[in-house]
């Protein structure tokens, strides 16, 4: 499967909250293919976005999904608010993609 | 203070769907909770280290950024951690009730 055409395809089908999400004093967001990493759209650098990617989505979210299954298995992790100091990730893990929006 | 600290809990506590509350502390072990020991002794455990994770993936990204709210929404539960210098607050809260 292509994974640009799938990503395409749901960016058009919600397009409303993609321009809400790109316009609204939003830092910035990341998008990533869940079973390689790679990065499949993001308004960053390239360093910047794999470094979110690697940290948020490869070690955070991995260990947040095992925990919320260690503490119930048919439970089932839907999303994840990271408030820092500086701004807040909004982490959206799916079935192919992971969005991280910094807010 | 303790006074404070009590009023604060019973606060959160009322909220509706509010499933219970857990107080930890730096050395990982719950202080006051109001759920059961089995349940206290998991949550806190778990939490502690997915706090600890949180703030060092925080800092790996940007080292003079810091960690100071998670949130985690699974399809049951709701689980929200304040972490502090000395304890970390844990609140599960159902929000289908």
């Amino acid at each position: 499967m292509n994974m640009g055409r799938i990503l395409e395809d749901v960016i058009r089908k919600n397009s409303a909250n993609t321009d809400r999400i790109t316009a609204e004093n939003t830092i910035g967001y990341v998008v990533a293919e869940n079973s390689t990493g790679v990065v499949a759209e993001s308004s960053f650098d390239n360093t910047s976005a794999q470094a979110i990617v690697k940290h948020m989505h490869g070690v955070l979210v991995a260990a947040a999904q095992s925990m919320v299954r260690d503490l119930d298995p048919p439970n089932k992790l839907c999303y994840m608010r990271v408030a820092t100091r500086k701004f807040e990730y909004l982490i959206a893990p799916e079935e192919v993609f992971t969005i991280t929006v910094l807010q | 203070m303790s006074q404070e600290v009590e009023e604060t809990l019973k606060r959160i506590q009322s909220h509706k769907g509010v499933v219970g509350t857990i107080v930890v502390n730096n050395e990982g072990i719950p202080v006051k909770s109001t759920l059961d020991n089995t349940t206290t002794v998991q949550y806190a455990g778990l939490m502690n280290q997915l706090a600890d994770k949180a703030r060092s993936v925080v800092r790996d990204l940007d080292p003079s950024n810091d960690l100071t709210f998670l949130r985690v929404r699974s399809k049951k539960h709701e689980i929200m951690v304040a972490p502090d210098k000395d304890f970390i607050l844990i609140v599960i809260q159902n929000p289908t009730d």
